[in-house]
């Protein structure tokens, strides 16, 4: 099977990327004012998820780490060569893996969904099969 | 010439083969990173899935039904402990222990019904009041949710101690647990609430309403009294034994 080219998966990456950082500042400024993200199509889901003790690691809101691993997610795929691929696939890889164990959470745990968690948790899947096909397509060739 | 020629070719095509070898070698040593971390991370979550699901509740830092108070209370205005719109006519006085386990059941199989039919629709309002009597964690608990009433999350913490209520006579009641439940009621400035559930005046306060509900006579919780129009000042309800003699008292008062 035909892979696509490198380029076009950088820049479809670029934009997911841009897209993530977008939603994670929104969660992360809706959190920093003592409220909440306001589900679009209406039900308390966001104000729950926000409200739950799951929101927050440290005492940071995962938002906020949300924003770094997109920035990250961002750097790789505007940057050539191996490292960039690592790096992209390896920050996708970890932020599919907690965006998945978020999901979990949201169902079976806090009993509540958010619209925009599972927003970015479509964007950074999206952006760890950009990743994985990059790396295992592209790794090790010349830039 | 062409000796030559053919020597350099060899050379450049071994030169080439080198390098692909070196690529290919290169490509399966980054592969098998790749794959040790995919490895990793799927375990990671394995593991973190596993210990969330075996969390029990009450006491432990995974709190019960956070979503479904949520839901309940969703719509109705809080402020200090009393749910419901300020204006409404009517207003129903819960006096209540957090550590009461028949107070705990009255939140799960009675409140609702009412919060549904009267509070929602802004015809009365409730105001818990601290009635402690169950034993020396009464207190904390109480003042813990008069602080979470100051920031506007009051009910929300009370229901959600009532969902994650240990046994009446163990100490459960501690730091870690009323922290995790003002985190799971929404209350935004823990360091605030920490402030003032500790402050001798919210503290005074739990003790002035338990001594309320004595005056009014009431010697178990939870106990109710209703107040409206309809009412020569605040009437006394007691215990009752379904939601509908309390939404029947409302109407009454209204």
């Amino acid at each position: 099977m035909r892979l696509p080219a490198e380029g076009t998966l950088r820049v479809i990456a670029t934009f997911v990327a841009a897209f993530g950082i977008g939603v994670a500042t929104y969660i992360t400024i809706a959190d920093s004012g003592g409220g909440s993200p306001v589900c679009i199509a209406g039900g308390g889901g966001c104000e729950t998820v926000a409200n739950s003790t799951y929101s927050h690691l440290l005492g940071v809101n995962i938002a906020v780490f949300g924003i770094v691993g997109y920035v990250l997610l961002l750097a790789a795929s505007l940057l050539r060569g191996d490292v960039a691929r690592m790096v992209g696939f390896g920050v996708s890889l970890v932020g599919f893996g907690y965006s998945v164990y978020l999901t979990y959470l949201e169902l079976f745990k806090i009993e509540a969904i958010c619209q925009w968690c599972i927003a970015s948790a479509v964007l950074m899947t999206i952006l760890f099969g950009l990743n994985a096909i990059r790396m295992v397509g592209y790794v090790g060739k010349p830039a | 010439m062409s000796g030559k020629g053919s020597r350099e070719a060899r050379h450049d095509e071994r030169l080439r083969a080198e390098s692909e070898s070196e690529q290919g070698e290169r490509r399966r040593r980054l592969l098998q990173i790749g794959s040790a971390a995919a490895f990793l991370v799927v375990a990671a979550v394995l593991v973190l899935v596993v210990i969330s699901a075996n969390k029990t509740s009450g006491g432990d830092t995974n709190l019960e039904d956070v979503g479904l108070v949520a839901n309940q209370l969703k719509g109705a205005p809080q402020n200090d402990l009393v749910l419901g719109e300020p204006s409404a006519r009517v207003t129903l006085y819960e006096f209540g222990d957090l550590k009461c386990p028949v107070c705990k059941g009255f939140s799960e199989e009675i409140v609702p019904s009412v919060i549904d039919s009267k509070v929602r629709d802004g015809e009365a309002k409730i105001e818990f009041k601290n009635f402690t009597i169950i034993d020396e964690e009464s207190t904390p608990a109480g003042a813990a949710a008069i602080a979470a009433g100051m920031q506007g999350r009051g009910w929300s913490f009370i229901e959600l101690f009532y969902r994650n209520q240990g046994p009446e006579t163990s100490s459960y009641v501690t730091d870690a647990f009323l922290t995790e439940i003002a985190r799971g009621a929404g209350v935004p400035d823990i360091a605030r609430w920490n402030k003032e559930r500790k402050s001798p005046k919210t503290v005074a306060e739990v003790e002035s309403t338990t001594h309320e509900a004595e005056k009014l006579g009431f010697t178990g919780t939870p106990s109710f009294a209703v107040e409206g129009p309809g009412t020569k000042g605040l009437e006394t309800l007691g215990t009752p034994g379904s939601s509908e003699a309390i939404e029947e008292a409302i109407a009454a008062a209204g």
